[in-house]
């Protein structure tokens, strides 16, 4: 039996050694996949990930409401504020041109004295609310309180509604914030002087009603994995799972050329040669992985792409490797059982891995497929394997964590040997 | 049961599943040890399939078949260990040498270190490989790869070698020097059950032939007897067309 074992991985590691096509399939081609999709799908990624707007603001205020408008729009999560050009001329007329030519989406100019006007403002309504207490206000300094604080925003004219709409309701929000503040100031000066009364000055005046926003996904994730968090797995799993078509196509070469014949006809059963084969297949399917781990890690970042981090649970990144390479291995063993010729194996192992593969979120991340689509991913063992990565590395989970996805993606292998056990059982007349 | 011949199979009959008709119907034939048993008949007849069943490849679906007077199908294991199959199409890794082939298949009998090379050293020496010994399979002409696909199936001194059409296809130099070697191991004691469609040959070598047609064997006997029988036949093949007719088959 151990002999039988080692005889059949022998024979199996020289095999697979001459077929240099086959392993230039297994190897080269993910390499240039992942290199390829993660460096074409790293901006798609960046906007998922940070979704900010661009934005020129051209503060010529020197009060309050300037500092307040550029402190509120830089804490808001979505706005990359923009307050200082290289050359150092931003002006209305420069910020126009940049955002006319694409530059930015938008520029946001605050007019000279605007706090200054506020502030007279406010004073003249209070003056008004309670005649008579404050000394009367000199004809020429009077203001003209038709003419208002006009706030320019400059969009790209290919800005989205919403994306105008949240701009403007932000810039509401401070500037009535900001009035309120000189109201309350004004109040309180008021207050001291008539009553000597200290009014004590709340520390922020941040709004009462908050909101709380999040994406609702099943992933019960809020975690968005970046380009090569994403595609180093996915390319790993979709390489590894194509280790069905040689896999496949050895079993039929083997049964076809009549070897398989030959070897039942001796002592023992033909299981020790099958498990032989498929650990070599299983060896391979592991070099795979570490290999695009690595590329993940040492390459992409030569491309200016961020490193792949591993988290810190190495051994559940072993565990879950093994995990996807028994399945895919199984998975191989059933095709190449049920298939009745090398052509239908290839043919048939390439469309059901790309379908998996497409289904598992490969292609396209399951966070950004349609609610469907994502019920349906749930199917794949790709996506269960996928999930078991993004786990570890974005969220650093253990081998116990994972476990979920390890033990799918094992039901998975035994079910396919098992269907290819019985295929050949009833189907064959191969005792 | 001590009157049962070495082999002796009783009325197996055999249908493909999905096929329509019987491959071997109720065929019964007995083989004595140290015999040299010739399966001679047209394409279809059942031969491959007699022979599959014989080795334990096929199961019958109906009948029994004895091997040294015990059941095969109870006993596959240990029968396993005494035969060996030399199968009609080349079982050999076309993308292996011929020494890793036969490496490979001496471990699966189990004989394995000095004692494996050295007897396939012997056997590639004796069939004129040795010098092809580390040459892929797919380098080799058809004769090349015959002679091989026979090492195989000995290294391991089987008591009964199955052969399916061992020479088909090719040359005179290849078929004598393999024709010359079974006699040679019958000589030392194996029992060799052949088919073989070259009726020359089968005149020269079997000690006792069977001429099976539609599944069934149509007559049995030495080569002498068969020729007594028909009087009329001057050679083999002269009996085999008269008992099997002219008739082209599938
Ligand atoms: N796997 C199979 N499935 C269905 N029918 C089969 C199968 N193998 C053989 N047969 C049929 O069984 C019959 C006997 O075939 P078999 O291969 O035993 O003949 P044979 O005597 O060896 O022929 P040949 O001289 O061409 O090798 C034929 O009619 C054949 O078509
Ligand atoms: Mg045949």
């Amino acid at each position: 039996m151990i002999l039988k074992f080692f005889a059949s991985v022998r024979k199996e590691a020289i095999l697979m050694l001459r077929d240099k096509a086959g392993l230039a399939i297994l190897f080269v081609m993910p390499m240039a996949l992942i290199l390829i999709m993660t460096l074409l799908q790293d901006n798609t990624f960046k906007a998922l990930e940070e979704n900010k707007i661009e934005i020129l603001l051209v503060n010529k205020d020197s009060g309050t409401l300037g500092k307040a408008i550029h402190k509120g729009l830089t804490e808001a999560d979505f706005f990359q504020i923009t307050d200082k050009l290289e050359d150092d001329t931003l002006t209305e007329k420069s910020a126009y041109k940049k955002v006319a030519s694409g530059a930015y989406q938008m520029a946001i100019v605050i007019p000279e004295g605007a706090t200054d006007y506020i502030q007279q403002v406010v004073t003249h309504k209070i003056n008004t609310q309670l005649p008579g207490l404050q000394e009367p206000v000199e004809e020429d300094t009077k203001i003209d309180l038709t003419k208002g604080v006009n706030v320019k925003i400059f969009f790209d004219p290919v800005t989205k509604n919403s994306f105008k709409q949240s701009v403007h309701s932000a810039l509401k929000e401070f500037t009535s914030k900001i009035e309120a503040e000189m109201a309350f100031n004004i109040y309180g000066k008021l207050f001291k002087d008539m009553f000597e009364i200290e009014v004590q000055q709340p520390e922020s005046f941040s709004s009462i009603i908050t909101f709380t926003e999040e994406y609702a996904t099943n992933l019960n994730s809020k975690i968005i994995p970046n380009s090569v968090q994403h595609n180093v797995p996915a390319w790993t799993l979709f390489a590894m799972f194509f280790i069905v078509i040689p896999l496949a196509g050895n079993i039929i070469k083997e049964r076809e050329s009549g070897n398989v014949l030959r070897l039942k006809t001796m002592p023992g059963s033909y299981t020790a040669v099958l498990l032989g084969k498929l650990s070599i297949y299983l060896i391979i399917c592991i070099i795979q992985a570490a290999l695009m781990i690595a590329i993940g890690v040492y390459i992409l970042p030569l491309f200016g792409l961020p490193s792949l981090m591993l988290g810190t649970n190495l051994f559940a990144l072993f565990i879950i490797v093994l995990a996807a390479a028994l399945a895919a291995t199984g998975f191989g063993v059933a095709i190449g059982s049920i298939a009745t010729s090398h052509d239908q194996a290839s043919i048939f192992g390439a469309v059901s891995t790309v379908i998996l593969a497409a289904l598992g979120g490969i292609w396209v991340p399951v966070f950004i497929m349609p609610e469907v689509m994502q019920q349906i991913s749930i199917l794949s063992p790709l996506n269960w394997a996928l999930n078991g990565f993004y786990d570890i590395f974005l969220r650093d989970s253990g081998t116990l964590d994972i476990m979920p996805y390890v033990i799918k993606l094992m039901i998975f292998c035994i079910v396919s040997i098992g269907v290819s056990y019985f295929y050949n059982k009833f189907n064959r007349s191969i005792s | 049961m001590s009157n049962r011949s070495y082999i002796e199979v009783e009325n197996i009959s055999k249908i493909y599943p999905g096929a329509d008709i019987f491959a071997v119907k109720d065929l019964s034939l007995s083989i004595d040890k140290g015999e040299i048993y010739g399966l001679l008949g047209p394409n279809g007849a059942g031969k491959t399939t007699t022979i599959s069943i014989l080795c334990s490849l096929l199961a019958q679906t109906t009948g029994n078949v004895y091997i040294d007077s015990t059941d095969l199908y109870a006993n596959v294991n240990k029968i396993r260990k005494i035969i060996g199959v030399v199968p009609q199409d080349i079982a050999l890794y076309p993308k292996l040498t011929a020494k890793e082939n036969l490496m490979f298949f001496g471990n699966m009998y189990g004989i394995k270190g000095s004692l494996l090379k050295n007897k396939i050293h012997y056997y590639l020496e004796y069939f004129g490989l040795i010098n092809k010994i580390n040459k892929r399979i797919d380098t080799f002409s058809g004769g090349m790869k015959r002679r091989v696909n026979l090492i195989a199936s000995i290294l391991h001194k089987p008591e009964i070698l199955f052969l399916d059409e061992p020479t088909v296809g090719i040359d005179v130099q290849s078929r004598n020097v393999i024709i010359e070697f079974l006699h040679e191991l019958n000589k030392k004691g194996t029992t060799i059950v052949y088919t073989s469609h070259h009726m020359e040959e089968a005149q020269n070598l079997c000690s006792k032939i069977g001429i099976i047609d539609k599944g069934d064997i149509i007559a049995e006997g030495s080569p002498d007897q068969l020729l007594k029988k028909n009087c009329n036949c001057k050679n083999l093949e002269d009996v085999f067309l008269h008992l099997t007719g002219r008739q082209l088959r599938d």
